[in-house]
């Protein structure tokens, strides 16, 4: 368990070192504000693994009570399956904190580059590999 | 007795022989990776023609070659002939416009060069008269007759050009024809302000060729007279990745489920 966190950890700052351009069919800049960063702790509502990316939607509790529902964007089903990131990664239900940047729109959408469950374990949805493009 | 003993491995030597010669036909894929080293080492086609049928990595960089910020290849611009009058007009300022400045945003397709270059998966088919290219990236599908016909005629310009293959000794030479003036490859990640196309005077010249049973030499020329003086040439390299076999390429319809183009998001 504990090789395994140490383990998920070096993935991490592994791969956290190569998501600064971010997305995989499109610019990072064509979609999202890098200006606009965002954290937030929430419970996964839906999944959508489908191309040319993943999209996870988290219902987000704010300080007021309201709930928001936010929805973020991933790398490409394919090139996450093939690093061994399956749709089974992120659980509906599941609690996790996601960093990520928020769309130029100013909407509640989101491009969602690092997901960190309670116990520490760490899913990248996007990497290098995945910033491609459509 | 010497004689007698020499005789008796006499069928030993013929059968190694015999399987040094025809072990490198079985393919790299095939789990069947040829002992021997060197030139014979190479994948080779029943008729002796190298064999290039299997599942690759995208081409990557050749040591000291720059890399874009992007993880698709681009073009290192120490390798481009001087431009001519004009030319630079290929190096065009985004607009403003997404569907202008990021067609592929709104799942536009990549064209032949920016496709090759993506970042996915890419798997090979030969036979004696095709090379068959499936490139997971928007699922690019590249059908290359090698059996010596001519381009096609009266085709309107296309995305992805008009290939025709033929072998140069152990060099597959595919010369592309007849393209839309379109993105030449993904520099705008690197320099958002920027991205390259190339003319409709356009031929791609790619030579692939076995260096060792691991790599291959790509090497893509660009000769578009419209913009360069002269052709030129940046050479990349393709790697086999038989695990990937296990689970193949990936679907990729863009169209599916593409929530935000030109950054305008779909509900929430």
């Amino acid at each position: 368990m504990q090789r395994g966190i140490i383990r998920s950890i070096l993935l991490a700052l592994t791969l956290s070192a190569s998501w600064a351009p971010l997305l995989a069919h499109h610019s990072f800049a064509a979609e999202y504000d890098d200006t606009k960063p965002i954290k937030v702790t929430g419970v996964i509502t839906k999944v959508e693994w489908q191309n040319p990316h993943i999209w996870f939607y988290v219902d987000v509790k704010g300080d007021d009570g309201k709930v928001t529902n936010y929805a973020f964007s991933g790398g490409a089903p394919g090139q996450l399956m093939r690093r061994g990131v399956m749709k089974s990664s992120l659980i509906i239900g599941s609690t996790i904190t996601v960093d990520g940047f928020k769309a130029k729109d100013g909407s509640t959408n989101g491009f969602g580059a690092k997901v960190t469950f309670p116990d520490g374990r760490m899913v990248f949805t996007s990497n290098q590999e995945d910033q491609n493009k459509k | 007795m010497k004689r007698t003993m020499w005789y008796a491995a006499l069928p030993g030597v013929l059968m190694i022989a015999a399987a040094l010669a025809f072990a490198p036909a079985g393919g790299a894929q095939s789990g069947a990776a040829p002992a021997a080293k060197g030139s014979s080492a190479i994948p080779r086609m029943p008729d002796g023609k190298p064999d290039f049928t299997g599942i690759y990595q995208w081409p990557s960089y050749m040591p000291g070659d720059q890399r874009g910020k992007g993880s698709a290849s681009i073009f290192d611009r120490k390798y481009f002939a001087p431009l001519k009058p004009g030319g630079e007009a290929f190096l065009e300022p985004r607009t403003g416009d997404p569907r202008h400045d990021e067609p592929r945003d709104f799942c536009m397709p990549a064209g032949l060069i920016a496709g090759m270059l993506s970042a996915n998966a890419m798997q090979f088919f030969q036979t004696k008269n095709y090379l068959t290219i499936v490139h997971e990236f928007q699922r690019m599908s590249r059908i290359i007759p090698l059996d010596g016909r001519p381009f096609r005629k009266d085709i309107e310009p296309t995305y992805y050009g008009d290939s025709v293959g033929h072998w140069e000794g152990d060099t597959l030479v595919i010369v592309s024809t007849n393209f839309k003036r379109w993105v030449l490859d993904d520099y705008f990640y690197t320099d958002p302000k920027e991205y390259r196309m190339h003319s409709d005077a356009l031929t791609t010249t790619e030579r692939l060729q076995w260096k060792d049973k691991d790599t291959i030499s790509y090497v893509m020329t660009i000769d578009d007279p419209k913009i360069f003086t002269k052709p030129w040439s940046q050479e990349f390299q393709i790697n086999p990745k038989p695990e990937w076999d296990k689970v193949g390429l990936f679907e990729y319809v863009c169209e599916e489920n593409n929530r935000c183009p030109g950054g305008k998001c779909a509900g929430n």
